[in-house]
């Protein structure tokens, strides 16, 4: 499939230069190379679902390795990933559900009949059912299957039926697909509606009269004070600028455009006037699976502003930034340092930098990111409403399979 | 060749016009993967320049990576040193295939300049619209659009505008008239309204701090701004006819010494260049050992992002951005007892011994650092293998290179590839060492005056030296060493011009007691204008500098008469007026510094010139055009000759023409004179004091005199008579 | 879930009604020198020692002068348990102690895999023929090596784990008792695999915290933080490691000994020198005897203080712990745990007017610990409780 390859050749350059900026448009766009990289791929017979997933997995492990600081990548990918595995299930139980048991599985029964023991379908369901949840206790003693559990579980699916109609598999497979592909739709329409399911939230959070702080500029904060404006709460709101890039004007200009109040104030203002504020409300880059916040520089001291004068800090983040990684030693790792000269003039500092002749060494940093631990955050407003971020991680094993976390080879748990 | 236009003016307007408009012309550039210098040999004899590692990835791709994300669809790589190793290394890189990046080499033998370069890819025919001309050292992140919208926009109001120039602001310093780059200090002359370049001119005399500028130029530019802050980035947007001017000036070599300072100088065709400066932006090309230097510490502080080693990662070994500046490759060995300081890049698979401290360096992948090793500020490549207890201070250090046990580099060293350096051998500071020897003296001294002069020069010493590397022989590796016990290369001598100046443009930081001695010259200089005279100490200007030296001189006497005789000859094909030839030539002179004779000298060889072009079957055919043609311009000729002097420069000249460029007019010489004295072109006085003149000369010089025998002898009679 | 819903409320009343007749009667006779088990300490040794400190001083080696007057004494008084009842005593009636007490003896071996393999002797030996019987067998047994050190938290939480997982699996998916018993004793056979996994697992998972550079504060010997820095080092990572000296029992010399031995540097540091050397520490790597439903764990002595110092600095705890450890308990305070005595060696005799705070552990409630390294992942402390509530309710 050479056309699905230029595609995700072209879209790892992209994403190797940095051309690609924002989180949603990164994960919407991977999730459509992927939808290709599925439509693509050459089911087989047997093991539809491990087919499809080691293709995703090939490709994913290409993206992220392009862009690793840009985790909706990698999110995406394992989203997918954990999609695939979730149609696969849902295929099977209702097979099984179709072969007249009365197993406690919910799903359609379009499926023909067989005669197979009640209980071996029973442990097919349960072993594949222990294959979506992380490793737990339960599962400790358990004969857990391996991490390559899919092709396991798809083929003693398969294996159940398979003697007696193989031609059932046929259509199983581009069942499965099919599946898949809807779900995957669903998900580049959840990524892309993500700012308005947030936005419906905020008439909850915002009150007549209150003043909001937020540093930066984020589509979904703008969305989600514009939303609570149209539905006539008056409130002001005071915008950091958010240097060095200063995104903080554009969304100051964007806002006032949209009627409301707003005042524009430095960075280093925040301490000062946040005794006057009500709440914080902010966007994220990405939210780690203990509740930490990777988002744009300066919003650590935002925080523990916030914290000091127990202001909440509040942060809006669609689904595709949960990321069901920890952040280890986040400060380096998971920080982009951009070029300098966002802080200063090249030209205007050369000669502090001429090491040559000894003249001086000007060093410049210029992060990207803070890391937020998660004890300044008060409340999470996500696609599916607003959760504690201690409950971050229950969002994330809903959303992702324990396999996928690494997407490269991961060694594998029990026996 | 490009027959449609070939005329220097002919056809140009429509074509880029009608491209514009009618068809998308996808953006090309051309990328010369040879420097045309000698500036980093030894390491050049055996590796081409571009594909030397820079902060361990190899130049070509700092360049190559930019021009696909500026949006650049096309580009044609002009190798010629190490073509084969060039374009090898572009094809298992995939460079050659991808998919919206068209990548094809060109590949020359015989160009020794960037002039020839040019003129090859013009006989090409490759490319159609405006183009980046840019070298392959070249590291950039600058984005093209604005600067290409620019050009464009310029090109749609004045055909004229054939190049925009890209430059930044850079501050030189002071004290050793040098830039960061290590590149001599830059004075531009701009418009700061219109972005118009005025004056180029890189000093290299340090001896003055004077600057001569031409009292008309600043008469004809009401405003301008001086710039000596600014450093070029050797990337420039030309447009199609900048091809074919280098085909046209068959002998411009030099991009910015012979073609952008011609184009200043050339006001007949009237074409510009212009300035873009870039601010946020980074760009710079790596000219030397100094630069190479400075624009790694570019990339390891972050400068050229996304061009970082974190971010552009070739193969599959990712590097790793650690605290403070530490970039990292994966399976690097170090032992827990090594100190690995700020701002160094280690790279895939090094292994480094216990208590060895490295800062400020570049270690490329594989190398082996043994214990107690201290590195500071060096550049080592791959595969080096470092021997326990060597110190190295501010070298570069090439591939699979061996330093024994205890071996010390001073600052400034150069070691080339695969050279051993015995045990305890201490290499003197700016050293090059390398396993071939020195090219013979004589070669390596034209090939560095080249840099500084226009005479054409053969790159034979490139190949010869090309077929060296590739025979290395055995016996050399033998023979007892510089370098001490079973030390393997040669040290080069130095060259006597470059001696003192070694230090300008190492890679070793500059001594500072270099920097303080040139401060106090500095500061000499200064009391010195204050105590002399009331103009600015920053730059004198002296009207009507005539003090360039010799090799200046000559060369612009035939600067100025190829441009007189394309002039007169455009008029000729294009049938200008005789006013209007006049005017050209008349700015010319001014531009150019001449005298009216020698603009009568000059237009006058264009017409003998053309008139021997012309066809003809015979003498009586070559008279007949002499006299058209003489007819024909008479105006344009006798505008010069309004006194006897210049009139006499006029057969002066002719009789060079006799004796050197045409000798098809000796036969001829006493009928045209005859014929120039009836039209009045010449007066009798001036063949008379000619004959005066010549009247000491010895024989050999008295040929024509005696041909035109008849003709004085016969004018002396007439005068006479008139008497 | 069906697994959640019925048998919590069974299982309850199955256990009060196991309890009651138990210790002196039917089916694990009791240990040789059992006799005064209303306590519920056990006897067979000194009741100043704690069998789990025991186990402990056996396992890491660390012998104090103090306790090896103690534990002679105690030899005196009574004959090693374990040893006489299975070799001595062959035609004695099955104790599960016995059993449990020689696993324990195996260095490597964790107390939690070695009440599941006592378990598992227990079915073997089983009389039971329906699954009902043998789940009350198995209760009994529990019960009886739990009430022998309850102290022991590894213990406990691997009898309940056990417990937990008879009582689920078995009677649901096998409807043969005899491939289900079969069955059980397997998964228990390999559940000494499986923690001895676990740790390589949690050394794996944690690696990637280890950044190259890094300092990192780990208090007392702990077999799966050894494992996680002994792989660091084998990765080639560059770190430093500051261990504390672990009074009484110094566990934390052996710790500095055999990091020495992987080359790795060390330094020793006092344990009232943990506040004073906070500062230079990167993260703080504990263990854990036990990780309760809260998230928070039980461990050594002094993390909880160690935890403090590093919470006040801004520096991440991690805590690495087998699953098995996760124990069904609540303490609200410190004194909320059955307190593990120890002997503590001062040097000088000390007054007996003067009373000793001998206990071995403390508690570190959750909000001082960043992460959890287990072998189901790297968890925040909620997500433990959170396991811990969804096995158990």
């Amino acid at each position: 499939m050479p056309d699905v390859q230029a595609l995700v050749n072209d879209f790892v350059n992209q994403l190797k230069k940095r051309k690609i900026e924002g989180s949603q448009a990164t994960a919407k766009q991977t999730a459509e190379v992927l939808r290709s990289v599925i439509s693509q791929q050459r089911v087989p017979h047997t093991n539809q679902a491990a087919a499809l997933i080691n293709a995703v997995r090939a490709v994913g492990e290409q993206l992220i390795a392009a862009n690793p600081v840009e985790l909706a990548v990698g999110n995406i990918v394992r989203r997918i990933l954990h999609i695939i595995r979730e149609e696969d299930l849902s295929l099977a139980t209702a097979a099984m559900a179709g072969l007249g048991l009365s197993v406690a599985s919910d799903d359609e029964d379009d499926m023909e009949r067989s005669d197979q023991p009640i209980l071996s379908a029973a442990a097919v369901a349960a072993a594949a059912r222990s294959t979506l949840r992380p490793p737990s206790l339960q599962t400790l003693l358990e004969d857990m299957p391996d991490s390559a559990a899919v092709p396991h579980t798809s083929s003693s699916g398969g294996d159940s039926e398979g003697k007696s109609r193989s031609v059932d598999k046929g259509s199983r497979g581009r069942k499965l697909k099919h599946d898949v592909i809807e779900a995957v739709n669903e998900l580049i329409q959840d990524i892309s509606t993500c700012y308005e399911q947030i936005a419906e939230q905020a008439i909850e959070h915002i009150h007549q009269n209150e003043v909001i702080l937020t540093l930066g500029s984020s589509k979904t904060v703008l969305e989600f004070l514009c939303a609570a404006k149209e539905k006539k709460r008056s409130f002001k709101v005071f915008v950091a600028e958010g240097a060095p890039r200063y995104q903080g004007h554009l969304l100051a200009k964007d806002l006032a455009a949209r009627g409301l109040q707003t005042t524009v104030i430095t960075d280093s203002a925040v301490f000062a006037m946040i005794s006057r504020v009500n709440m914080v409300i902010v966007g994220a880059h990405a939210v780690m699976a203990n509740g930490g916040v990777i988002a744009p520089v300066g919003l650590n001291m935002v925080a523990l502003a916030a914290q000091r004068h127990a202001v909440p800090f509040v942060v809006l983040a669609g689904s595709h930034k949960l990321c069901p990684l920890y952040p280890h030693n986040p400060e380096v790792l998971l920080n982009e340092l951009r070029s300098p000269s966002e802080l200063l003039d090249f030209g205007e500092f050369s000669d502090c930098m001429d090491s040559a002749s000894g003249a001086g060494s000007l060093h410049i940093v210029n992060p990207t990111f803070d890391y937020v631990p998660p004890k300044l955050v008060s409340l999470f407003i996500t696609d599916t409403g607003g959760h504690n971020p201690s409950y971050m991680y229950r969002l994330i094993a809903d959303y992702y399979s324990a396999d996928d976390l690494v997407v490269k080879g991961r060694p594998t748990t029990g026996s | 060749m490009g027959a449609p236009k070939k005329s220097g003016g002919g056809g140009r307007v429509s074509v880029t016009e009608d491209s514009d408009e009618l068809v998308r012309v996808p953006l090309q550039a051309i990328l010369l993967a040879d420097s045309f210098n000698t500036k980093f040999r030894p390491i050049t004899l055996e590796c081409p320049k571009v594909l030397l590692p820079l902060v361990n990835v190899p130049m070509i791709n700092y360049t190559l990576t930019w021009l696909e994300s500026a949006g650049v669809e096309d580009v044609f790589v002009f190798c010629c040193a190490h073509s084969k190793q060039v374009i090898d290394y572009l094809d298992k890189s995939g460079w050659l295939s991808q998919p919206n990046f068209s990548v094809t080499t060109i590949e020359s033998h015989n160009s020794v300049s960037a002039g020839d370069a040019l003129r090859l890819i013009y006989e090409r025919n490759v490319i159609h619209g405006d183009f980046v001309l840019i070298s392959g050292d070249t590291v950039s992140n600058m984005s093209l659009t604005q600067a290409l919208a620019e050009h464009k926009e310029r090109k749609k109001r004045d055909s004229n505008a054939v190049m925009t120039m890209v430059i930044k602001r850079s501050k030189t310093n002071p004290a050793i008239h040098q830039s960061r780059l290590g590149t001599d200090e830059l004075f531009m002359a701009i418009n700061p309204d219109t972005k118009q370049l005025l004056y180029y001119e890189e000093r290299t005399d340090l001896s003055k701090g004077v600057m001569h500028l031409d009292k008309s130029f600043l008469a004809d530019n009401p405003s301008l701004t001086l710039h000596h802050d600014k450093q070029d980035c050797y990337i420039d947007i030309c447009s199609p006819e900048v091809l074919s001017l280098f085909t046209d000036n068959f002998d411009y070599q030099h991009l910015r010494r012979h073609f952008v300072k011609g184009l200043l100088v050339d006001d007949i065709m009237g074409y510009k260049i212009f300035v873009h400066e870039i601010h946020s932006n980074y760009a710079s090309r790596i000219d030397n050992f100094r630069s190479y230097d400075t624009v790694s510490r570019d990339i390891i502080h972050r400068w050229t992002y996304p061009m970082v080693p974190d971010v552009m990662n070739y193969g599959n070994t990712a590097t790793k951005l650690e605290r403070q500046g530490m970039y990292r490759a994966s399976e690097i060995s170090q032992s827990q007892t090594a100190v690995i300081g700020p701002f160094t890049v280690l790279g895939f698979g090094t292994k480094i011994g216990n208590n060895t401290i490295i800062s400020d360096s570049v270690i490329g992948k594989g190398c082996k650092i043994g214990s107690n090793v201290q590195i500071k500020g060096c550049y080592i490549w791959d595969h080096v293998t470092i021997e326990d207890g060597c110190k190295l201070n501010h070298a570069i250090v090439c591939n699979e290179v061996t330093l024994k046990s205890g071996a010390v580099l001073e600052p400034g060293v150069i070691l080339s590839f695969k050279v051993v350096v015995g045990p305890e051998f201490v290499v003197p500071p700016y050293s090059y060492v390398s396993l071939l020897q020195q090219p013979v003296e004589e070669d390596s001294d034209e090939e560095l005056e080249y840099a500084d002069s226009t005479s054409v020069i053969t790159s034979k010493v490139d190949k010869s030296d090309e077929e060296d590397a590739s025979e290395v022989p055995e016996a050399r590796i033998s023979s007892v060493s510089e370098l001490g016990m079973g030390g393997v290369g040669y040290i080069w001598q130095k060259c006597e011009g470059s001696q003192e100046e070694e230090w300008r443009h190492s890679v070793a930081p500059i001594p500072a007691d270099k920097i303080s001695e040139a401060m106090k010259t500095m500061e000499d200089d200064l009391e010195l204008t204050h105590d002399g005279s009331i103009l600015p100490p920053s730059g004198e200007l002296i009207p009507d500098s005539n003090d360039s030296d010799e090799d200046n001189e000559d060369s612009r006497d035939d600067f100025f008469e190829r441009e007189v005789e394309a002039t007169f000859l455009r008029a000729v094909n294009e049938n200008i007026q005789e006013d209007h030839l006049i005017l050209e030539v008349n700015s010319l002179k001014l531009s150019c510094n001449k005298l009216t004779a020698d603009c009568a000298g000059a237009v006058f060889y264009a017409m003998m010139k053309y008139a021997v072009d012309t066809p003809h079957s015979s003498l009586d055919g070559l008279m007949q055009n002499v006299k058209a043609v003489l007819s024909k311009w008479k105006k344009a000729l006798t505008s010069y000759l309004t006194d006897i002097d210049e009139q006499i420069e006029i057969i002066l000249k002719f009789e060079e023409i006799c004796l050197e460029s045409a000798k098809e007019f000796a036969p001829l010489f006493s009928k045209i004179l005859l014929y120039m004295y009836t039209e009045d072109i010449i007066e009798e006085d001036a063949i008379l004091s000619w004959e005066d003149e010549k009247r000491d000369a010895d024989e050999a010089d008295k040929v024509f005199v005696n041909k035109a025998q008849d003709l004085i002898q016969w004018l002396k009679v007439a005068e006479e008579e008139d008497e | 879930m069906w697994w959640r819903s019925a048998s919590f409320i069974l299982d309850r009343q199955q256990n009060d009604a196991a309890l009651r007749p138990d210790t002196s009667s039917t089916v694990t006779p009791p240990p040789p020198t059992e006799s005064s088990s209303a306590m519920g300490l056990p006897t067979d040794h000194n009741p100043n020692i704690s069998a789990y400190y025991q186990t402990r001083a056996a396992h890491h080696a660390v012998v104090t002068s103090d306790w090896l007057a103690q534990a002679q004494a105690a030899a005196a008084v009574a004959h090693d348990p374990p040893q006489s009842t299975s070799t001595a005593d062959p035609d004695k009636p099955f104790s599960v102690i016995d059993v449990f007490n020689n696993w324990r003896r195996q260095p490597d071996l964790a107390e939690a895999v070695a009440a599941i393999r006592a378990l598992a002797a227990v079915i073997r030996s089983s009389q039971a023929s329906t699954m009902m019987q043998l789940e009350i067998e198995l209760k009994k047994a529990s019960d009886s090596l739990k009430a022998w050190d309850t102290t022991s938290i590894s213990l406990t939480a691997g009898c309940d784990l056990f417990m937990r997982y008879v009582t689920r699996t078995s009677a649901l998916e096998y409807e043969d008792f005899n491939s289900a018993k079969s069955r059980l004793i397997e998964r228990a056979e390999k559940f000494g695999e499986i923690s001895y996994k676990s740790r390589k697992i949690i050394a794996m998972l944690s690696q990637e915290f280890i950044f190259d550079g890094c300092t990192i504060l780990v208090h007392g010997f702990s077999r799966v933080v050894f494992e996680v820095l002994k792989l660091a080092a084998q990765n080639k990572k560059l770190f430093r490691v500051f261990c504390t000296e672990g009074r009484p029992d110094r566990t934390g010399l052996r710790l500095s000994n055999e990091l020495a031995k992987l080359d790795v540097p060390v330094k020793l540091v006092i344990d009232s020198a943990v506040a004073y050397t906070m500062d230079e520490v990167d993260m703080v790597f504990v263990g854990a005897d036990g990780v309760v439903e809260s998230g928070g764990i039980i461990n050594m002595m002094g993390t909880y203080q160690i935890a403090l110092v590093a919470n006040s600095m801004n520096k991440p705890v991690y805590v690495a712990a087998e699953s098995y450890k996760f124990a069904r308990l609540y303490p609200l305070d410190q004194k909320d745990l059955a307190p593990a005595l120890r002997p503590i060696d001062f040097g000088v005799p000390i007054p007996s007017k003067v009373e000793v705070e001998r206990s071995a552990r403390d508690y570190t409630p959750p909000q001082y610990l960043t992460l959890l390294f287990t072998d189901l992942g790297v968890l925040t402390p909620s997500v433990v409780s959170d396991e811990l509530i969804q096995l158990y309710l």
